[in-house]
């Protein structure tokens, strides 16, 4: 008599529910990302957290990804999205850097997230923020949001714990802070996003760019993100 | 480019638009794990691929062969696990003969992601990557859409939060190979017994340095089935038929070869 | 009025676009009670005696909700125990409905003994349980039930449901998620259809094997090897299985694991 539709959503498996399930079930970076200018450079911070829906699928995720030896990007939005386009822009600035015998700048690195974040908009959902140091330019940071415009920031947050510090950053921020000034600025930002962003958590990284390179940070929530700090 | 034929997509596009349901896949319902340790990496799956509730197959295979010393674990969809697996194992295999290296787990996970990438999540394939190579122990998971991470102990699989949950509590830094297949093996069997799309056995895989790769297949059984109560052949003339017609042995030699079966000619072996 | 704008004009046309057609429908707020708690429910009779069995499995998803969980029930005992109880049931499909019907059932039967002076017969309890199915025509219990007793000449007794109160006296029946992979084990062994008697005729001739009432034995081993082998395809089928012997002493149950994959 009462019979179940069979037209209507199917099982958990079979292909059906697979095309629709997917794009639900894809690996988010619900993140919090920041990077800022300071006095010898750019700093870039990020949280670890990646999820699918409720689960915590890496809880200590690199979302700081280098794409040349001192231009790196902050990644948010999908997984898969922000990997492919960081894995294209790292294999054009390698190019770039041998053909021209010169690294490149990072408003070339920022030039090139753009174009693929601009003319792929309508199947990314990528949200990056490119950092980087130049020994012509200092320390520059660019943010690219969802649509794929382009923004040249003295610094710049990310992700869906950023909603949450955007009063915290305008009331903190000075330009020309010092390194440890700065460190201590986006740790601390980070922090409060962290507390308050239910998609962000797990450990903080760090990446501090300057004319003597990369250097990481980690910062562990088992000491109140005080430590160990400089990793290598 | 691999070969997808799409010339049925516009007619399956518009059967499913006026309500005919789309095939049901064999979707591996499954839990499987990695974890590294001091010499290599294992790799664990269990043996259950289900078609909605119905356990289509109790003794599956998903450890998959990429190269001698890489291997993959897969979960979702079987098919597109099985035919992702082979396409990469034969590229991979080029590429090694090509530059005359040993192939690279982080090669091999490139090659798995772009390609997952580029079909956007419709292939179905979860994906754990294992195995050793010149730089040294990898071992990575590769989501359908196409994002990768690594790790030093992983799970995928509807299984997958009961298997990391055994992860989470008793996993330990720096462990030696025993103690890394016995952690494997205890994670699947959380998934065999807690998820219903887990079951049966556990398959391991050890991929060790300088030594070759060990493929424990049904590395434990804890699901045997039990003996049955009563006996279920039947008398010989208890199907009914209307007319019958006897093809001898040596009619049939004349087209094809006939070798004559071994062991009880009674006996109904359903179950390999 | 939306309904007038929103309407499709050619709706039925055939053609290769699909633009039209994958505009994505209303959606609509709604309100769904049920969950399907999966696992499977077996009666057969025999001449003197009925068995109900069920697994102990209780599911929602993927994930097991609990591994003892009965699905099979006294009705009309005398205290909680169910002592002195001389009718089963047994529920299967959403397990809040089957709770609570089985509640129903008991409290029903139970008043008609005060009031009546007299235990309630099987016919009656049956027909009773098919009126309080109907009385929820629109908002059904969500579950496909089985009675079993021994009527008035001292048989067994067995009557299946559909959730809304359709009804039938039977030999025997599996009902739940494993009904189709069981029934048909059913209808070869205790019927024995598609069986026919060796050499007993040519052609249409042939003799089919004559089903009659089965010796309890033989009925609790098929009722165990259906189990055991519905757990084997059935991922929502395991953990336990309760078997509940009801014959003109009483009632018996019976508990046997099952695999727990």
């Amino acid at each position: 008599m009462v019979g179940h539709g069979t037209m209507g959503m199917l099982g958990e498996d079979g292909i059906h529910v697979d095309m629709n399930h997917l794009k639900s079930g894809e690996v988010n970076l619900g993140t919090s990302i920041m990077a800022i200018n300071f006095k010898d450079g750019v700093i870039l911070g990020a949280d670890s957290r990646t999820t699918t829906g409720a689960y915590i699928a890496n809880r200590v995720t690199d979302k700081l990804t280098q794409v040349h030896d001192t231009i790196w990007c902050c990644r948010s939005g999908s997984a898969a999205d922000t990997q492919a386009v960081a894995d294209i822009v790292s294999y054009h600035l390698n190019t770039y850097a041998i053909t021209n015998n010169e690294a490149p700048s990072t408003q070339v690195a920022a030039s090139l997230f753009q174009e693929l974040c601009y003319e792929n908009k309508d199947s990314l959902s990528a949200g990056i923020i490119i950092a980087g140091y130049d020994p012509r330019h200092g320390g520059q940071v660019y943010s690219i949001p969802l649509g794929g415009s382009l923004h040249k920031q003295s610094y710049s947050i990310g992700g869906s714990g950023s909603t949450y510090i955007y009063g915290y950053c305008d009331a903190h921020w000075k330009e020309n802070m010092t390194e440890e000034e700065g460190i201590s600025f986006v740790r601390s930002a980070l922090q409060e996003a962290i507390k308050w962003d239910g998609s962000s958590g797990g450990v903080i990284r760090l990446v501090v760019l300057t004319a003597k390179g990369a250097i990481r940070h980690l910062y562990l929530p088992d000491t109140n993100y005080t430590g160990p700090g400089a990793t290598n | 480019m691999t070969g997808f034929d799409f010339s049925n997509y516009n007619r399956n596009a518009a059967l499913h638009a006026r309500g005919v349901p789309l095939p049901k896949a064999t979707s591996t319902g499954t839990t499987i794990v990695g974890c590294i340790f001091d010499n290599g990496v294992v790799i664990a799956a269990d043996t259950r691929a289900t078609s909605g509730p119905i356990v289509a197959d109790k003794n599956c295979e998903k450890l998959h062969y990429i190269a001698p010393k890489i291997w993959c674990a897969g979960a979702g969809t079987a098919a597109d696990t099985e035919f992702t697996t082979a396409l990469i194992s034969s590229n991979v295999e080029l590429h090694s003969l090509s530059t005359g290296r040993d192939p690279r787990v982080i090669t091999c996970m490139t090659m798995l992601k772009q390609h997952l990438f580029r079909y956007q999540g419709h292939i179905g394939a979860y994906l754990v990557v294992a195995g050793v190579d010149p730089t040294g122990v990898g071992l990575f998971t590769v989501h359908a859409h196409g994002s990768t991470d690594k790790l030093p102990y992983v799970t995928m699989g509807s299984g997958s939060l009961a298997a990391m949950s055994v992860f989470e509590s008793t996993w330990k830094p720096n462990m030696n190979r025993e103690e890394a297949v016995a952690i494997c093996a205890e994670a699947i069997k959380a998934g065999i017994f807690n998820d219903l799309g887990s079951g049966s056995n556990v398959d391991v895989c050890v991929i060790e340095n300088d030594k070759p790769t060990q493929l424990l297949r049904n590395y434990m059984k804890p699901n045997e089935r039990g003996q049955k109560e009563r006996d279920y052949r039947f008398p010989k003339g208890t199907t009914a038929y209307l007319n019958q017609k006897i093809i001898s042995k040596e009619d049939m030699r004349k087209y094809i070869s006939v070798e004559e079966a071994s062991g009880d000619p009674n006996l109904m072996e359903v179950d390999s | 009025m939306t309904s007038l704008v929103n309407q499709q004009p050619h709706s039925e046309a055939i053609g290769y676009s699909f633009s039209q057609s994958t505009h994505a429908p209303n959606k609509q707020h709604s309100f769904y009670p049920y969950t399907d708690n999966g696992g499977s429910t077996l009666g057969i009779t025999g001449a003197d005696f009925a068995i109900l069995a069920g697994d102990t499995r209780s599911v929602a998803g993927y994930n097991i909700n609990s591994r003892y969980a009965p699905k099979v029930f006294k009705i009309g005992g005398d205290d909680e125990t169910g002592e002195g109880a001389h009718i089963l049931l047994s529920v299967v499909g959403f397990a809040a409905d089957g709770h609570a019907l089985k509640e129903r059932l008991d409290a029903v039967v139970k008043m008609y003994k005060y009031q009546h002076g007299k235990p309630m017969s099987v016919r009656a309890c049956a027909q009773r349980l098919s009126t309080i199915l109907y009385q929820k025509r629109f908002f059904p219990y969500y579950v496909h039930a089985i009675l079993a007793g021994l009527d008035e000449e001292g048989t067994g007794a067995l009557y299946s449901y559909d959730p809304v109160g359709s009804y039938e006296r039977e030999q025997c029946r599996a009902a739940g998620s494993a009904a189709s992979l069981i029934m048909p084990f059913l209808d070869n062994q205790v019927n024995f259809k598609n069986q026919y008697i060796p050499g007993s005729g040519e052609g249409h001739a042939l003799e089919p094997k004559k089903a009659g009432p089965l010796p309890r034995s033989t009925v609790e081993q098929l009722v165990r090897d259906a189990f055991t082998s519905a757990v084997e395809r059935h991922i929502e089928v395991g953990d336990g299985l309760q078997m509940m012997v009801i014959t003109a002493n009483g009632i018996e149950e019976i508990y046997t694991p099952l695999k727990q994959d």
